[in-house]
């Protein structure tokens, strides 16, 4: 049995070895002919693993990437220090960059690509990250139960048409915290608090599961409204699952105004690390993303809104490109997601 | 790893190199160091501005959860485990190892399932409602559906621990209770059970610390335990000392309920008098009774295995997965599971030969299972981050990330790993030992040639709960594998976060069909462990 155990632990690690070996570089995050650069992605869509494909094939730099819960990432990179091989951080949600930012994660870029591509409020000021992909918080609501001017704005969420008849995910997502800290940017923590109240008073159900669940509740008749980003509508709408399809019918989107200027618009995006070892290829990588084709492939098979203007997105996502986005600088509600989630526990968001 | 001996004879000083005492000592740091990252961690900046009443909401739902689940898998496995090795039944031989397979399923796995299989949008719920005009009034994503869902997932813990027991049992005791007397549900309670308390105790001490350290499971469901406060902590307030300040108070209960645990077990050692071994007395059952017994095995293994598998092979069968992602993440899990699993269970059997002379290690070293997941990831970083600062090329090198990770398992299962080990030790008399010793033979060889064999059934137990634990871990590999390294449970998990249910249905049920077959072959080492067979 000893043998046995030690023979299948030397077959084993000759295993992995010779499996490792033969489809990996020996070592895969040296700049070794220029040719490598090392992403640290909090985005997870296979659909993505194409675009990087084009990158290389357009530019014939590899990339390496690890993908991780956007704050664990920001930890490795944090105990990595100085020896990171981290070259650009991407995350889906500007509070993550914004956190990123204030670790000392990333540096100023000066891109002249970036700068034009990307319109200036879904950019960090001082150009330590920029959002390529926007996404917006909006209402999914039963179409047979609700008019769409009853949703037209985020006020009326929280009024008392609405009782019993509201579902939204957990306070920690952070979806639900930046936009609560958009509502505070915008009408400051009084108004911002009451709306919140409203909320909790309004939850047909405890706050649980994720936008797609929210939308398959008001499909279902638990409430009448939801809260949800608009990608998970859209991917349900056009997906393989025919009974979310089916729910999609009865299910509409509707985009809520904050005051008048339009819906609540996060972004997905990314910048160069501090220490980044391949600068020049990590700069090359985000001024890929930022391009029309890259914008255009993640809105195809993400479904998500692309940041620039001049990109015309596909079925389906063009249906609604045309929604008013409210103008707000992301990196204004990105730093509010503390005070939101305290607002939010305060008054029982789960 | 008894103490109630005055005389111990490992204690007496060897000759030549103290392999034994080193080799403890090297394992003890391994399961510590990231214990000790987390209290310098917890000490190194302010905490996160969660409110107390969440914070007690927190604690108060963690510790239903283990005390739910520690009671649900007590019964359930235990009951499990006597019926199949001492009753005769229709598919008694079945069940015997069957019903250790839902170890192979992944907690997330089964959460993912049920929380779909049982969704008030679900089409099963959606077509009662339609077709038999009632709902059920279910709620998956609770307290309670959590403790059910989590203790489908981890009742094989108790029912491989006590089948083991109730096999070594000496019939000589229940002959005797047969002869004064008692029946067989006397001779359960007063006989089988207390002789086999010590493997209900580590059964269900493994499954209240895979409930405490849960990452993926509980985060699907929505119960809100210190593992959110964690991660809260960690993602809202970017605060890493506020989330490991959370596992603090977790890793003191886990380090009484240990404590605890080893205190009622001291000075209670049950040697078999008898050394003659005959197979156990087995009562064949019949009409009712027998009935009952093969529905009650069969209701187990549906709710624990092939209702949740069934729906996600549905789920997932409609849907075309991307191949060469699976295929090349489940090369990756297959090899690290099987290096984790051996050098976790080497380290373990050095921390149990060695653990008389360090029982302090020992119950250190069993600390880390219980700690959340993400707080303990945080804790691997210290570790990790002094070899990345002092050897600056390595935070980039496969090969570093590759041993940081079967490090990362080690120190994360090494509990896992030492309950069965620590189990099938203490079968060792001391007076073995000493006969061992009074021949010349080193300490070290003792352990070679006289431990070790009489534990190989233990041994290969450990082996099996490692292996398929690390095809299931998420935290540590999450934040520490390579470039380019994917498994099977960081794909599901990732389709799950995503919220694309059908697609995290592939890589789980990969796990379960990589794990199946490690779990029937070892449950059958179990079931042929008994002494003298």
């Amino acid at each position: 049995m000893r043998a046995g155990m030690i023979m299948a632990a030397s077959a084993m690690l000759a295993l992995v070895a010779c499996g490792e070996a033969a489809d990996r570089p020996a070592a895969p995050a040296t700049d070794r002919d220029g040719g490598v650069v090392n992403l640290y992605t909090a985005r997870h869509y296979d659909s993505d693993l194409a675009l990087y494909d084009q990158f290389t094939a357009a530019t014939g730099i590899q990339i390496n990437r690890i993908e991780g819960n956007a704050d664990q990432l920001i930890a490795r990179m944090t105990s990595e220090g100085a020896a990171s091989p981290a070259d650009v951080f991407v995350a889906a949600d500007a509070g993550a960059l914004w956190r990123a930012q204030q670790a000392d994660l990333l540096q100023t870029i000066q891109s002249q690509t970036l700068d034009t591509r990307i319109p200036a409020n879904l950019r960090d000021p001082d150009g330590k990250w920029f959002g390529f992909m926007r996404r917006a918080r909006v209402v999914a609501y039963d179409s047979a139960k609700v008019q769409p001017t009853e949703i037209d704005t985020y006020e009326k969420l929280a009024s008392p048409r609405f009782a019993g008849k509201l579902c939204v995910r957990s306070a920690d997502s952070i979806y639900n915290l930046s936009l609560t800290g958009a509502l505070i940017e915008a009408w400051g923590p009084q108004k911002a608090g009451e709306w919140v109240k409203g909320v909790v008073a309004n939850m047909a159900r405890p706050p649980q599961g994720g936008d797609r669940d929210q939308i398959r509740a008001v499909g279902a008749g638990v409430c009448e409204v939801a809260l949800t980003n608009s990608y998970y509508y859209l991917r349900m709408a056009s997906g393989e699952d025919a009974g979310d399809r089916e729910i999609t019918q009865r299910v509409a989107l509707g985009f809520p105004s904050l005051d008048g200027q339009g819906a609540h618009v996060n972004i997905s995006g990314g910048g160069v690390t501090a220490n980044a070892p391949n600068r020049d290829n990590a700069i090359k990588l985000l001024e890929f993303f930022a391009s029309s084709a890259a914008q255009e492939h993640a809105a195809r098979y993400n479904n998500e809104f692309p940041a620039s203007t001049d990109v015309t997105p596909p079925p389906p996502v063009d249906a609604y490109a045309a929604f008013a986005a409210h103008p707000m600088a992301v990196s204004a509600f990105a730093r509010r997601q503390p005070e939101a989630q305290s607002m939010m526990s305060d008054a029982g968001w789960k | 790893m008894e103490v109630g001996h005055a005389e111990d004879p490992s204690s007496r000083a060897g000759r030549g190199f103290p392999l034994v005492p080193v080799l403890t000592g090297l394992a003890a740091v391994v399961a510590g160091l990231p214990l000790v990252g987390i209290v310098i961690a917890a000490l190194s900046g302010p905490g996160a501005d969660i409110a107390a009443r969440d914070v007690w909401r927190y604690a108060l739902t963690s510790a239903w959860l283990a005390l739910l689940v520690g009671a649900i898998t007590a019964v359930v496995g235990s009951i499990a485990a006597w019926l199949v090795v001492m009753y005769s039944f229709p598919a008694r031989r079945f069940f015997s190892w069957a019903l250790a397979l839902p170890l192979a399923a992944p907690a997330f796995a089964l959460a993912y399932a049920y929380a779909d299989l049982f969704d008030v949008a679900g089409p099963l719920r959606m077509w009662m409602r339609a077709g038999l005009g009632f709902d059920l009034p279910l709620e998956i994503r609770s307290l309670e559906g959590a403790a059910f869902v989590l203790s489908c997932a981890f009742y094989p813990y108790v029912f491989l621990a006590m089948r083991a027991a109730f096999l070594s049992q000496a019939v000589s005791a229940l002959e005797a209770a047969h002869v004064l007397g008692s029946s067989k549900a006397d001779a359960f309670f007063r006989i089988a059970l207390p002789l086999a308390r010590p493997a209900l105790a580590a059964g269900v001490a493994l499954a209240i610390m895979e409930t405490l350290a849960d990452y993926g499971a509980l985060q699907f469901l929505s119960v809100q335990t210190l593992t959110t406060g964690v991660v809260r902590a960690w993602s809202v307030y970017g605060s890493t000392a506020g989330a490991v300040q959370f596992a603090l108070p977790l890793l003191g209960a886990a380090a009484l309920l240990l404590w605890v645990e080893r205190r009622g077990r001291a000075g209670r050692r049950f040697d078999s008098a008898s050394t003659r071994w005959r197979s156990l007395p087995e009562t064949t059952l019949r009409g009712v009774r027998a009935a009952g017994a093969f529905l009650f095995c069969l209701v187990l293994l549906a709710v624990g295995l092939l209702l949740p598998v069934g729906w996600l092979a549905w789920t997932s069968l409609r849907i075309s997965p991307e191949w060469s992602r699976l295929i090349q993440s489940g090369a990756n899990t297959l090899g690290l599971g099987l290096v984790g699993a051996v050098v976790t269970v080497m380290l373990a059997t050095a921390l149990a030969l060695g653990a008389r002379r360090m029982p302090l290690a020992v119950r250190l070293a069993s600390l880390g299972y219980a700690t959340p997941g993400a707080a303990m990831a945080i804790g691997l970083l210290i570790p990790a981050s002094a070899v990345w600062t002092w050897f600056p090329g390595a935070a980039s090198t496969f090969w570093a990330g590759l041993i940081l990770l079967i490090y990362a398992y080690a120190a994360r299962l090494m509990a896992a790993a030492l309950e069965p080990v620590d189990a099938g030790l203490s079968k060792v008399t001391p007076a073995m030992i000493w006969a061992s010793r009074s021949l010349g033979q080193s300490e070290a060889s003792t352990a070679w040639a006289v431990q070790l064999p009489i534990a190989r059934g233990a041994l290969f137990t450990a082996g099996l709960v490692v292996f398929i634990d690390v095809l299931k871990e998420l935290p540590a590999t999450l934040i520490l594998r390579p470039f380019n390294f994917d498994t099977l449970a960081v794909i599901a998990s990732n389709y799950a976060l995503d919220e694309r249910l059908g697609q995290a249905g592939w890589p789980s049920l990969l796990i379960l069909a990589i794990s199946i077959p490690a779990v029937i072959w070892l449950s059958g080492k179990v079931a042929g462990s008994r002494p003298g067979h």
